[in-house]
């Protein structure tokens, strides 16, 4: 009896996997042909299919934009692309100030995690924080700055200078983090800024103690809090952007996500704007009653 | 209504449990009960109709989890950021916790056959003082019961529970029973509300909301997260399913996540050990370096003076925690 159940176990397992891979093969299918007919009868089949984890893309079929994806372009056209991705980010209810990029995903890609900063950043957003489980990204810094300004070149053209981008390190250049400027920044983050920050903010106030400088019963929230802001200006995150099939912060900044809004895209790798795009018109969408 | 519901499932609910008992299961299961004002609305109905609705699910949501042989749950009664709400609802939600636990209390033997273990986490000093009586009461009366664990928290936000937790660690160096260099992600773990329990394997939050709202932040970071449309009050038995199954299919990579994180915080808890280490020889050394054998003894000398000392902090921590809940009960029984 119980090898019956293990049988249809797996079986139950192979039909999402299925769903899964034949919902992703739609998608993309479904982003090179334009047409209401085909709209309506994919949405038909994937509204009752889909299982939901974290709530995904699927039901939001974007047209195809051929200009948005990196294409090396001229001059006007990349100030047509710059107006035009500002309009967007205008248009929203809401923008996010600080914007959070996880990549769930084992393989990591430099251009497509770069396109999504400069979007990001081109849309209006001031912080973007990119964030993987092993912290690649931020041991391989250099090489994620150089992307980035390649890609916002590309995508922006040589006027992208404006857009400069600052990437933060955790306080080991101090002198870079210009903290009254508002241009925009990027910080590559890994798990040790999460759980291992807030052991150190801990091991600081107990320090403290040891020496009597204070006594236990002064430690409050905001007394933690400001320890782990790097800088005032920098809010928490108020969207998350995963990306990848894992369905966990995989260790994300614990204490910065309590009223983070979580939303996820299937892969970073093959990204367009138009994702991105869809992602922040359901976020200006959603409502926060903030407990009351 | 009662905690407890008995009765078994249905023959399609028995075998769908069955399949998806072959797979891997969660241990702990945390729900964000969200959406009961919503379905009142919807129902045309008074908010605290929804809120009665929605404990009524709590208890069949137990029921199903007791089925599916999870044993341990951990539920988002009421924040801290609750608090903000009118005063009319805030009431009545005190009311409503109170009426509930009092039930507790009476089915004390049914849940004593059941081996139910109630605890509550939160700052519970923000309650009024009767309500926190009656919880101090239904928590001594269940602690020593094993089979299944129900953690409800109430006046709780995770961001209190780390201050806490941080403020704790505080009080034992302030005590002279632990030194600074012991704190570490292990022992703030100690530390939290939640240390009686594993880290839960599953968090789904109802109503289609997709944040976290301050819930067990700590020790959700490497969960699988579900978010489901669904009202809380219309849960359903498929829903439990549909969550379970999407954690089976994350289960290997969070896993591997999970694996990895542990190994990272060994390495570092030895590196911390042997940078302490170092310290110590290089003050008792005279500016000689010590061999390698030195070294080693002395991390192992250290580490074990460290564990002994950490030891001895958290069983006074669990005392201080004991005698707050026995200093209310016995309150009661004189009150």
């Amino acid at each position: 009896m119980a090898l019956l159940y293990g049988l249809l176990w797996r079986l139950l397992l192979l039909l999402v996997h299925v769903n899964r891979v034949l919902v992703s093969w739609l998608r993309v299918r479904l982003r090179s042909m334009k047409g209401r007919l085909w709209e309506r009868a994919v949405a038909a089949l994937l509204l009752p299919l889909a299982l939901a984890g974290f709530p995904d893309q699927q039901k939001k079929l974007n047209h195809a934009n051929p200009d948005a994806n990196g294409n090396p372009v001229t001059g006007s056209r990349a100030a047509g692309r710059r107006a035009r991705w500002l309009s967007d980010g205008r248009a929203l209810d809401k923008l996010p100030v600080h914007i959070g990029l996880l990549v769930a995903e084992e393989e990591l890609s430099y251009t497509d995690t770069a396109n999504l900063v400069v979007w990001c950043m081109a849309v209006g957003i001031s912080y973007v924080s990119v964030y993987d489980q092993h912290g690649i990204f931020q041991k391989n810094n250099s090489r994620m700055l150089e992307e980035i300004v390649r890609q916002q070149q590309d995508l922006l053209g040589v006027d992208g200078s404006k857009y400069s981008v600052e990437v933060l390190n955790n306080g080991s250049d101090k002198q870079q983090q210009n903290v009254l400027s508002c241009r925009p920044a990027v910080k590559l983050l890994c798990p040790d800024d999460g759980k291992q920050s807030i052991v150190a903010a801990a091991q600081q106030l107990c320090r403290s103690v040891e020496k009597r400088e204070r006594s236990s019963k002064d430690i409050s929230v905001t007394m933690l809090d400001s320890l782990l802001r790097e800088s005032k200006n920098v809010p928490d995150p108020e969207l998350v952007v995963k990306f990848g099939p894992v369905d966990s912060t995989l260790g994300f900044l614990p204490w910065h996500i309590r009223l983070t809004e979580f939303m996820s895209l299937p892969s970073h790798r093959g990204v367009s704007y138009d994702d991105l795009l869809g992602v922040l018109q359901r976020y200006s969408s959603c409502q926060q009653r903030l407990g009351q | 209504m009662s905690w407890i519901r008995e009765g078994e499932l249905n023959l399609l609910e028995k075998i769908s449990a069955n399949i998806l008992k072959a797979g891997p299961m969660p241990k702990h299961v945390a729900f964000i009960m969200d959406g009961n004002r919503r379905f009142a609305r919807k129902k045309q109905m008074g908010r605290q109709e929804g809120h009665m609705q929605g404990f009524n699910k709590l208890a069949e949501t137990l029921r199903w989890c007791k089925h599916l042989n999870i044993q341990e749950v951990t539920v988002y009664a009421f924040s801290i950021e609750n608090f903000k709400r009118t005063k009319d609802e805030v009431d009545g939600l005190m009311e409503l916790a109170k009426q509930k636990f009092e039930k507790l209390l009476e089915e004390r033997d049914n849940l004593e056959k059941h081996g139910v273990c109630i605890r509550v986490l939160g700052d519970l000093n923000m309650l009024p003082v009767d309500l926190q009586r009656i919880i101090a009461k239904a928590v001594v009366t269940t602690q020593s019961h094993n089979k299944c664990f129900l953690n409800v928290c109430f006046a709780y936000t995770s961001r209190y529970e780390i201050t806490n937790a941080v403020r704790e660690m505080a009080w034992g160096v302030e005590e002279g029973l632990i030194k600074a260099s012991d704190v570490s992600e292990a022992l703030l773990s100690e530390c939290l509300y939640s240390n009686n329990s594993p880290n839960p394997d599953l968090l789904i939050r109802t109503s289609g909301e997709v944040r976290l709202s301050d819930f067990l932040l700590w020790q959700t970071s490497h969960s699988c997260l579900v978010f489901q449309s669904v009202l809380w009050p219309e849960y359903s038995f498929w829903n439990l399913c549909e969550a379970i199954l999407q954690f089976q299919l994350n289960h290997k990579s969070i896993q591997k996540a999970r694996d990895l994180h542990r190994e990272h915080q060994a390495s570092q808890q030895l590196e911390a050990d042997r940078a302490c280490v170092a310290e110590l020889l290089q003050h008792h050394g005279n500016g000689k370096p010590a061999d390698a054998q030195r070294r080693q003894e002395a991390l192992l000398h250290h580490t074990a003076c460290r564990e002994e000392r950490i030891h001895d902090f958290l069983e006074a921590l669990k005392h201080k925690r004991d005698s707050f809940f026995n200093d209310l009960t016995s309150e009661a029984a004189v009150a």
